[in-house]
């Protein structure tokens, strides 16, 4: 019997809690929790369509915003700023009406309102219907339902109180004390918070730090929880560190930034997926982190990934590779600032020469194609897929309810060659000895809300 | 409260207290004698109906095959134990043969025109995916599939089967968090309870052997509870109940029907069960089977930090020349002559032994959850205290004080998960143990005794 990625994350979120375990007390109110990200932030508005998605952005947004619902480590959703949901009309579930929770206050003071609600998810999603119905939030959207509520549990889709100044208001754990916009934040416990006062005092997020710098600052003890690269996980875990990781959440892939011209080079992009030795460097570039892959969603997401072959095979991308006349040279674009996508990229590049194509890497912004990494969006198949199809251009595919339906979409943005799946990545995280009751989400974010440290003075 | 990890172990534990009474032989003896029967939780998913998902599949893979010689192999790839997938298995294969499918070994359809299906038992987050893999000689491979749901409340069992000198039995179990539960009524065993959560007390009655929801009481509050929320249920004198929750205090009406009334309070919580204290509640006469000691423990009651998890220290009327202790979590008391020592399990992670003239603090191996039984064994009285190892469940011990240093004089009693929990009964002989699951997510309370015949 195997373990798959939801158990694999459930152990792994029971590791954290394990990794917290030797905390045989009660939460201890008090005390400052020192953060640190790679990410640098621009904005913390979580509908900030200008900032990338990533995990350290879900993370933050989700200190300081509370989203209508949520999915749990079980996939079902669970009621937040919305006390109940349902249906308007039957035939279409096209529309839906939330009703929202009483009693609740943003940071600012002002009460939690349909109207406030519906301004906020209207700013995050032009494209929806959103209107008020007393007490209640009515939205007209397209879509299945478990479908939309994924969708609306997205931290993009979190409930904000947007000021005429810009400024944002929040009814999570914590409120804004202290922004430096890229470099820190620093978050305080709203002591009104609807779901009860966090146990942390302050949060200080350093931002912009590599993971050298990091693992450096949670070494001298100035930082309590850092993120740490796939690749270096297990290494620092044997270490004496504490290390939880996700299940797979991020999807490593080659990009082409445009659909292919013609059918030749189709069959060159085909040559291209099945010449990368996907196995041998994960063994080696990734240390043995990651699942290979040839499909978009990690198995534990959709539960038939396994049936895309993963593994190389050379003469058949060779194959592909001869019927073609000409071959151009394509630019594999990387990120500079990664020391391994460097290397993965100089690795890709020597397997599809073996298969006889030729790829420049090349740190540039614009390339033929590029090596990115993708956090998936939600723990939902069709949220996810649709978030990686639509920005590579390729089609979100027909939504529906059923796994051949998933597999059919999946099947077809696959298809259209804008993307070759490489690797499904875990994030993996190090905490201080004093971090207490930090959890990972299945969308691989971290949550503070219930964490503590020994070493706060009630 | 969710994800909280209490009562891991600290260093330092009574390394030189555990008297000659505690040697393993000593406890074997002791386990053979008394054969503690120890309330297990056997969950067995019941045989789920899997016909439906193997028809649909089965349909699948014909309608690409056709009827015929066909290349069956079933791979069971999700958490499916062995005899679930073997149940699959053999419903998959009827249902295949009901639609004509004649099963070949694999190197007879080696052949181009054979057939090939090689079916995976997946899984993804929500529900089981079984995909068929179809190859039909060179032809394309085809994929079916569908997905079946997960049978609700499939979960592994759990057991305890090495009986302690510290019983416990299983008084109620639920899904949503749950603060304390009290005994209202009993004859050789409960027979009324009331469950504590975080809006409401729920009466349970006992009837042919089952337990029927009775009535429901709403908590009144304004303000949002804090994080690791705690309340108590207290049975009183002079009508059914009181019930202390952070800042909020309620009382039920003396007469019928019965109501419950919730009011803004400081008042303090009481830390001595009203049947030790000499106060006296309706529910049950002072016992007259447990402890040979009649020493009654001043009432003594403690202040509440509203916002927080925590007492603030501050004691009523007190403990000797003490109006205020640290900041603690809980407490219990042991008596001495004409005195009593009090245990304050403080939010530094240390106890307090106060027991009116000094107050000497302790590193000791224990959790958060401490309090205190009167028995008729031993000394007469023990403390119950919390304790874990790191990643394991929390288990509880039972300890005296001969002098300052615990000696344990039980072995520790697993339960399975984190205690969030630990109050005396009404009677003082037991105590109640809120526990939450680590596995199943679940919130269970049970009654601990002391079983101390020798």
């Amino acid at each position: 019997m195997k373990l798959f990625g939801w158990q694999w994350l459930a152990v792994s979120s029971m590791m954290a809690g394990a990794l917290a375990a030797a905390a045989e007390k009660r939460p201890q109110y008090g005390g400052t929790l020192h953060v640190a990200t790679r990410v640098a932030l621009a904005s913390l508005d979580p509908a900030d369509i200008t900032q990338p998605d990533s995990f350290a952005r879900r993370s933050v947004a989700m200190l300081m915003f509370d989203t209508l619902v949520t999915m749990d480590e079980n996939g079902r959703v669970q009621p937040v700023l919305a006390t109940s949901w349902s249906p308007l009309n039957q035939g279409g579930n096209q529309r839906w009406q939330f009703h929202i929770r009483r009693g609740v206050r943003f940071h600012d003071g002002t009460p939690l309102s349909a109207e406030i609600a519906a301004a906020s998810l209207r700013a995050a999603n032009p494209a929806w219907n959103v209107s008020v119905d007393g007490e209640s939030v009515v939205i007209e959207r397209g879509g299945f339902e478990s479908e939309f509520l994924a969708e609306l549990a997205l931290p993009r889709n979190a409930i904000v109180k947007r000021n005429a100044d810009g400024a944002t208001s929040g009814t999570g754990p914590f409120h804004v004390a202290d922004w430096q916009a890229g470099k820190k934040l620093t978050l305080a416990a709203d002591e009104n918070c609807w779901r009860g006062r966090p146990f942390l005092d302050t949060v200080e997020i350093e931002m912009g730090k590599s993971f050298r710098e990091q693992m450096t600052a949670l070494e001298v003890g100035r930082a309590d929880l850092v993120e740490v690269a796939p690749e270096q996980a297990h290494s620092i875990s044997r270490a004496g560190r504490r290390v939880a990781s996700s299940a797979p959440v991020e999807l490593l892939a080659l990009v082409f930034d445009r659909d292919a011209a013609s059918p030749e080079e189709k069959l060159l992009r085909e040559a291209l997926a099945w010449s990368v030795e996907r196995r041998s460097i994960r063994s080696v570039l990734l240390q043995g982190a990651g699942e290979p892959a040839a499909s978009i969603l990690p198995n534990g997401m959709s539960g038939y990934g396994f049936v895309f072959p993963a593994d190389a095979d050379l003469p058949r991308a060779r194959q592909a590779r001869e019927q073609v006349h000409a071959t151009p040279t394509w630019t594999l674009g990387y990120d500079a600032n990664d020391p391994l996508d460097r290397l993965l990229a100089e690795r890709i590049a020597l397997n599809a020469k073996d298969a006889g194509l030729t790829l420049q890497p090349t740190p540039s912004a614009s390339a033929d194609v590029r090596l990115v990494r993708i956090p998936l969006a939600s723990p939902d198949p069709w949220v996810a897929l649709a978030d990686v199809a639509a920005p590579a251009g390729a089609p979100a595919g027909k939504t529906g309810a059923s796994i051949e339906e998933l597999y059919a979409a999946e099947l077809a943005v696959l298809a259209t060659q804008r993307v070759i799946p490489l690797f499904h990545l875990p994030v993996s995280y190090a905490a201080s000895a004093a971090l207490r009751d930090w959890a990972l989400r299945p969308d691989g974010s971290w949550t503070l809300a219930d964490a503590w440290l020994e070493s706060g003075k009630p | 409260m969710g994800g909280a990890v209490y009562n891991a172990a600290i260093p330092n534990l009574i390394p030189s207290s555990v008297n000659r009474d505690f040697r393993p032989a000593r406890v074997l003896r002791v386990t053979a004698k008394f054969s503690c029967v120890l309330l297990g939780l056997s969950l067995t998913a019941g045989a789920t109906d899997w016909s439906g998902p193997e028809q649909q599949l089965a349909r699948k893979i014909v309608a690409v095959t056709g009827p015929g010689a066909v290349a069956v192999t079933i791979e069971n790839r999700s958490s499916l134990g062995k005899r679930d997938s073997e149940v699959i298995e053999n419903g998959l294969r009827s249902a295949l043969a009901g639609l004509g499918v004649r099963f070949a070994r694999p190197e007879t359809t080696a052949s181009p025109a054979g057939s090939a299906v090689k079916i995976s038992l997946s899984e993804n987050a929500t529900s089981y995916v079984w995909v068929a893999e179809i190859r039909q000689g060179a032809a394309e491979l085809v994929v079916a599939m569908v997905s079946a749901a997960r049978p609700d409340g499939a979960t592994a069992a759990a057991r305890e089967s090495v009986p302690l000198s510290l019983r416990k039995t299983l008084l109620w179990s639920q899904d949503e968090p749950m603060l304390d539960v009290a005994v209202l009524e009993e004859n050789t065993g409960p027979t009324r309870i009331a469950v504590l959560d975080p809006e409401k007390v729920s009466l349970y009655r006992l009837q042919a052997g089952a337990w029927r929801l009775e009535q429901t009481l709403s908590i009144v509050h304004a303000r949002p509870w804090p994080r690791d929320l705690r309340g108590r249920v207290v049975l009183a004198k002079d009508h059914l109940l009181d019930v202390y929750l952070p800042g909020i205090l309620c009382r039920s009406a003396a007469g019928t029907p019965l109501t419950l009334t919730c009011r803004e309070s400081d008042d303090p919580w009481p830390l001595v069960p009203a049947g030790l204290s000499g106060s006296g509640y309706s529910a049950f006469p002072a016992s007259s089977s447990v402890g040979s000691t009649s020493t009654t423990i001043p009432p003594v009651g403690a202040f509440y930090a509203a916002g927080r998890n925590f007492f603030t220290g501050a004691l009523t009327p007190g403990i000797g020349s003490f109006t205020s202790v640290r900041k603690f979590y809980s407490a219990a008391f042991l008596p001495h002559d004409k005195s009593a020592l009090w245990l304050f399990a403080t939010t530094d992670g240390r106890v307090h032994l106060v027991d009116g003239v000094s107050d000497q603090a302790a590193r000791l191996d224990w959790g958060s959850d401490v309090t205190s039984v009167r028995t008729a064994c031993g000394a007469g009285w023990q403390v119950l205290a919390t304790t874990s190892a790191e990643g394991s469940d929390d288990s509880v011990r039972a300890y005296e004080f001969p002098d300052r240093d615990p000696v344990a004089v039980s072995a520790a009693i697993d339960l399975a998960g984190a205690v969030t929990a630990l109050w005396t009964e009404a009677k003082g002989d037991t105590a109640i143990a809120v526990v939450r699951n680590r596995e199943m997510g679940s919130y269970e309370a049970f009654r601990l005794a002391v079983a101390c015949s020798q």
